[in-house]
C-alpha cells in the first residue's frame, strides 16, 4: 500500500501545470462557430475552446457583443468592460453583419467548414430573420451539431415572445424560492443560470459529437436556461410530488446535514459542516466541547438536524469562531477532520497559491491587453489539459485570418464585402469594441 | 418575418417543426448518444460524483453503481419529513438509470471483481478523499495500467494536486460554495453571505466532470489513450463567478454582496407585485425604454438619473429606480404584468416572470408539455415525480429509463454477465460478505 504523500507526489507530476502547454488538446481539429451574445451562448463556445476547439466568434461590425459595454463606469479597462472576457478566450473574432446577403453567405460558408454552431437568439430568429437556422445550415453541412440556447426552449407556451436572463431563470424555476431565508427574495450573486446552463450546453454538444464520431450524423441540440436550473434542484420536485408541499428555505443550514452554517470570524466568514458522526465528534473537540456528542440533543444525525438542536449547535460554533481568524479556524478544523472553508473573495482567489498552482486562477500575458488574471478551466485533464491561450479581442480583430485563411477569400472579394458593409471591424473610439489606446498593432495574424 | 424564403416549398414553421423533432413521447424510439459506454460509479457519500454518472447514464451509458453491502451513505440523504422505501429523497431523485452492484472493496475478492470491471470500463467516477482508492490499489495509477483507455474522474473539494490538496476535508456543497466565492457575493451587504438553496456545487462539478469526460472520450477516439480528470466542486462553481477576479486584477475592486441590486446591469432585480414577488429586467437602452413605456412612465427613459446604462448602474440611482418600478408593480399581479410585457410592440424587450415556489412551477403547463417533469409509477418505489434530463437532442435524446433501485439490486445479473458467476458461486460470495 502506497503512502498518501507518495500519491500526491505522483498526482502533482501527472498534472504538472508547468508542462501543460506541451500536451495535446482534446478537441484539436474541432471548429466551433459562435453566433451568440452575452454569456449563455458565448460561454459554451468558450468551454469547448478551453478543451482545444478552434472558436470563431461572429459579431456585429462596429459594436459587437453587449458584454463589451456591460457594467458601471468602474468596469471599463483598456476601452472595454472587464465583463467581456470571462466567456471569450482564445477565440478568433470576426465582424460579419448577418443582415446583409453577403454576410449571410459568409455564415453559410463558415458553417459548412464547422463542426458545431452555437447560438442564443430567441427561438426561430436565425431561420426566420436571417435564413441561417438549423434547417438551412444542415443543408450545407449534414454533420453539423447545432446548439441553440434560450430561456424557455424552442417551443412550448413560454417560448414565444418571452426573453430570459439568468435572474428570470432563478425566479421562475423555483430556485429563488428555496434560497436564503425570510420573505424577501435572495438574488444569487452571479449569473448562475447562464454559466450552469452553458456547461450543460457544452456537455450536450460533446455528447452529440460522440454520436457523430460513431455515426457521422449531426443533430440539433437545445438547452433552456430555466430548465437547467430546474434540473439542479436535487430533491425539490420529488418532495413536492410526495407531500404536495414546497421545500422550505433553510438559509445556510441544510435539510440533510447539521450542523451546517456560515460563521463570522475576525476577518471574514467561515462555512462549517459536520455531516458524519466522525466529523461531528471532531467538531465537538474542535470547539472545546467534547461532551456535546453525548448530549441527547446531538447524539445522532436525526436529533442534530431538529431545528432546536441545530440552532443550539449554531450558537456554540458561532461563539467559538467569533474570536478567531479564518486561517486559525481552517487550520484547526483540518486537524480535527472537520470540513471548514473560508468564504473567499476575488482578492482571496487572486492571492491563493493553491488556485494559482492549479491554474484555476490563470495568469497570462496578452498581446493586446497585457497581463491578465482570470478564472481558468475548471476540470483538470492529465493528458489533454484545458487552457487559456489568449484573451478576447476587439470586434473583427481576426477578420483577415478568418476570411483569407479559413475561407480562402481573395483581396477583391474582401473589398466587395467590406464596401457592402457585410464585414467590418471596430469603429475607432467606440467604447467596448475597439482596441486599447496604447495598442500598436501587436497580435495581428495576417 | 414570414419565415418562408422565396422559391422553397411550403413547410412547417420552425416552432412546429422542432416540436415534432423533439416530441417527448417519441424519445424512447430514438437511439442514445452514449450507449457504447460503460461507466463505473464509485461515488460514496458524494453527490457530485453521483450526478456525473447520472448525466452519462441519461445520455445512454451503462452506469454500474458500486456500493458496499448495505448501501452507500448517500442513500440516507434527504429531508427529515419524507422518504421513499426508507431511503433519502436526494438519492432517490438522482440515482437513476443505474445497475446497482454491491461489492466489499475491503475484501481481496471484492477488489478483484472491481478490477475486472475497470479493465472493461470506459469511465470511472469517484469522490473519495484523494489517494484513498490508490491505497487499495484501485486508483488511476493502478487501473490506468490495467486499462490504458480508461477515463478516470476524481471529484474532491480541493483537487488531487496543489498545496492544499493533501489532508483536505470531505467535500460539502456549503464549503464548496464558500471557497468558490459565490457565498461572498450572495445576500445583503450588511448581512452574512447566503448560500444557493440546492446543492448547486455538486451539479456544477458533475457538469464539468462530464464535459471533461466527453472531451477526453473524443481524444481517445483519435489517440486510443485514456486519462485522469480532476474536478474540484469549489473550482467548478468558481468558474461561474463572472468576471470577479479580473475586476479585482484590473481595478482593485473586490466584488461584494449587493442584495437585490447589481453592479453591472440595472434594472435586473426582484420587485413586489400584487401577488408576491417577480423578476424584472430591461438594462440596455432600448430595453429600458420598453420598460418605461410599459410602466406608462416614458419620461424615466430620459431622466438624468436613469437615461444611460452608466447612470442606471450607480448604486444611488439603482435604489431610486427600483423604487419607481415597485411603485408601479405592486398594483398588478405577475400575470397582469406579463400580459403587458407580451403586448408591448417594441422596440426593446422586457424580461419578466414571477418568483415561483416549486409547487407553482409544477402548476405551469409549459414544463410538463416540454417533458421537464414526469411521474413514474415504479414497481419498487411507487409513484415518483422526477425532473427529467435538461437537454433536448433531435437524434439522440437523453431519457430516464428507470429510477433508483435498492443497493445490490442487479448484483446477480452483473456478476453473471461480466464474470460468468452463477447462483452457486454467488451464494459463496454472499456468504463471504463480498457482495
Amino acid at each position: 500500500m502506497a503512502n498518501p504523500r507518495e500519491y500526491f507526489r505522483w498526482a502533482a507530476k501527472l498534472f504538472d501545470p508547468s508542462r501543460l502547454h506541451e500536451k495535446p488538446e482534446a478537441l484539436a481539429g474541432i471548429r466551433v462557430l459562435d453566433l451568440s451574445v452575452i454569456y449563455f451562448g458565448p460561454a459554451p463556445a468558450d468551454y469547448l475552446g478551453e478543451l482545444g476547439a478552434e472558436v470563431i466568434k461572429v459579431e456585429m461590425p462596429g459594436q459587437g457583443d453587449v458584454t463589451r459595454i456591460l457594467g458601471n463606469a468602474s468596469f471599463f479597462w483598456q476601452n472595454v468592460s472587464v465583463a467581456f472576457f470571462c466567456a471569450n478566450h482564445s477565440k478568433y473574432h470576426v465582424g460579419i453583419d448577418m443582415h446583409k446577403p453577403g454576410g449571410q453567405a459568409l455564415i453559410r460558408q463558415l458553417a459548412a467548414r464547422s463542426d458545431i454552431v452555437v447560438e442564443n437568439f430567441r427561438a426561430g430568429t436565425l431561420e426566420e430573420k436571417f435564413g441561417l437556422g438549423y434547417r438551412q445550415l444542415r443543408e450545407v453541412n449534414p454533420r453539423l451539431v447545432y446548439v441553440a440556447n434560450t430561456g424557455f426552449g424552442q417551443w412550448g407556451p413560454f417560448s414565444q415572445g418571452r426573453a430570459s436572463y439568468d435572474g428570470l431563470a432563478q425566479a421562475v424555476s423555483g430556485l429563488t424560492a428555496i434560497t436564503g431565508e425570510g420573505e424577501i427574495p435572495t438574488k444569487i450573486g452571479n449569473y448562475i443560470g447562464d454559466w450552469f446552463g452553458a456547461s450543460m450546453s457544452a456537455l450536450a454538444a460533446l455528447a452529440a459529437l460522440h454520436w457523430r464520431d460513431r455515426t457521422g450524423e449531426g443533430q440539433f441540440v437545445e438547452m433552456a436556461q430555466c430548465e437547467g436550473l430546474l434540473r439542479a434542484m436535487d430533491w425539490t420536485w420529488l418532495y413536492a410530488g410526495l407531500t404536495g408541499r414546497d421545500r422550505q428555505k433553510a438559509g445556510n443550514g441544510d435539510h440533510v446535514f447539521a450542523p451546517s452554517g456560515v460563521y463570522r470570524c475576525k476577518d471574514g466568514y467561515m462555512a462549517i459542516v459536520a455531516g458524519t458522526e466522525r466529523e461531528f465528534k471532531g467538531l465537538c473537540r474542535l470547539i472545546g466541547r467534547p461532551t456535546l456528542e453525548q448530549d441527547p440533543r446531538f447524539v445522532s444525525r436525526e436529533t442534530r438536524r431538529q431545528s432546536a438542536s441545530a440552532r443550539a449547535l449554531d450558537a456554540l460554533i458561532a461563539a467559538w469562531c467569533l474570536g478567531r481568524t479564518r486561517a486559525q479556524v481552517e487550520a484547526a478544523a483540518r486537524k480535527a477532520g472537520v470540513a471548514a472553508a473560508p468564504v473567499m473573495t476575488a482578492k482571496d482567489h487572486a492571492e491563493s497559491a493553491h488556485l494559482r498552482e492549479r491554474r484555476s486562477v490563470w495568469e497570462h500575458d496578452d498581446p493586446v491587453y497585457g497581463p491578465m488574471l482570470e478564472y481558468g478551466p475548471a476540470p483538470k485533464l492529465s493528458a489533454t489539459p484545458a487552457r487559456i491561450k489568449w484573451a478576447g479581442k476587439p470586434v473583427g480583430f481576426h477578420n483577415d485570418f478568418v476570411l483569407r485563411r479559413i475561407l480562402g477569400l481573395g483581396e477583391a472579394r474582401i473589398r466587395e464585402l467590406s464596401a457592402e458593409g457585410a464585414i467590418g471591424q471596430w469603429a475607432d473610439g467606440r467604447r467596448g469594441a475597439c482596441p486599447p489606446g496604447s495598442w500598436k498593432g501587436e497580435g495581428r495574424l495576417v | 418575418m414570414s419565415g418562408q424564403p422565396a422559391g422553397e416549398p411550403q413547410r412547417l414553421p420552425w416552432a412546429a417543426w422542432i416540436r415534432a423533432e423533439e416530441e417527448p413521447s417519441a424519445i424512447p424510439d430514438r437511439p442514445e448518444a452514449l450507449d457504447d459506454l460503460m461507466v463505473l460509479d464509485l461515488s460514496h457519500g458524494h453527490y457530485g460524483a453521483l450526478l456525473a454518472a447520472t448525466y452519462l447514464a441519461e445520455l445512454g451509458a451503462e452506469a454500474i453503481k458500486v456500493e458496499p453491502p448495505g448501501g452507500e451513505p448517500a442513500r440516507q440523504w434527504g429531508p427529515a419529513d419524507a422518504s421513499v422505501n426508507g431511503e433519502g429523497l436526494a438519492f432517490v431523485a438522482e440515482a437513476r438509470n443505474r445497475y446497482h452492484l454491491t461489492l466489499d472493496l475491503g475484501t481481496r475478492e471484492g477488489r478483484r471483481l472491481l478490477k475486472g470491471l475497470a479493465a472493461r470500463a470506459d469511465v470511472l467516477v469517484e469522490g473519495f478523499a484523494p489517494g484513498y482508492l490508490d491505497r487499495f490499489g484501485l486508483g488511476y495509477r493502478q487501473l490506468g495500467r490495467l486499462n490504458p483507455r480508461l477515463i478516470y474522474v476524481a471529484c474532491s473539494a480541493y483537487g488531487q494536486f496543489g498545496p492544499l490538496a493533501p489532508g483536505q476535508p470531505a467535500e460539502y456543497d456549503l464549503t464548496d460554495q464558500a471557497l468558490s466565492g459565490l457565498l461572498h457575493v450572495t445576500g445583503d451587504p450588511d448581512s452574512p453571505p447566503v448560500k444557493v438553496g440546492s446543492w448547486m456545487s455538486a451539479y456544477a462539478q458533475a457538469a464539468w466532470a462530464t464535459v471533461a469526460t466527453l472531451g477526453a472520450l473524443h481524444w481517445r477516439e483519435r489517440s486510443g489513450q485514456g486519462q485522469m480528470i480532476d474536478v474540484s466542486g469549489a473550482e467548478a462553481l468558481m468558474r461561474y463567478l463572472d468576471y470577479a477576479v479580473l475586476l479585482y486584477h484590473a481595478t482593485g475592486q473586490v466584488r461584494g454582496r449587493t442584495g437585490l441590486y447589481e453592479i453591472a446591469v440595472f434594472p435586473y432585480t426582484f420587485v413586489r407585485v400584487k401577488d408576491g414577488w417577480a423578476f424584472i429586467a430591461g438594462y440596455t437602452d432600448p430595453n429600458f425604454g420598453a420598460l418605461c413605456r410599459i410602466m406608462g412612465r416614458p419620461e424615466l427613459a430620459t431622466d438624468p438619473r436613469f437615461g444611460t446604462t452608466l447612470q442606471r448602474t450607480t448604486m444611488a440611482n439603482e435604489l431610486q429606480l427600483r423604487e419607481e418600478i415597485e411603485k408601479w408593480s405592486v398594483d398588478y399581479t405577475a400575470a397582469e404584468i406579463l400580459e403587458k410585457v407580451l403586448a408591448d410592440p417594441g422596440p426593446g424587450i422586457v424580461v419578466f416572470g414571477p418568483m415561483n415556489p416549486p409547487t407553482r412551477t409544477l402548476a405551469e403547463s409549459h414544463w410538463w408539455e416540454r417533458g421537464c417533469f414526469r411521474k413514474l409509477a415504479d414497481p419498487v418505489y411507487g409513484e415518483l415525480l422526477l425532473q427529467m434530463p435538461a437537454w433536448r437532442m433531435t437524434r439522440t435524446p437523453p431519457r430516464v429509463k428507470w429510477p433508483c433501485r435498492p443497493a445490490g439490486y442487479h448484483t446477480a445479473h452483473l456478476l453473471q454477465r461480466y464474470f460468468g458467476v452463477g447462483p452457486r458461486r454467488l451464494t459463496e460470495l454472499r456468504d463471504h460478505g463480498v457482495v
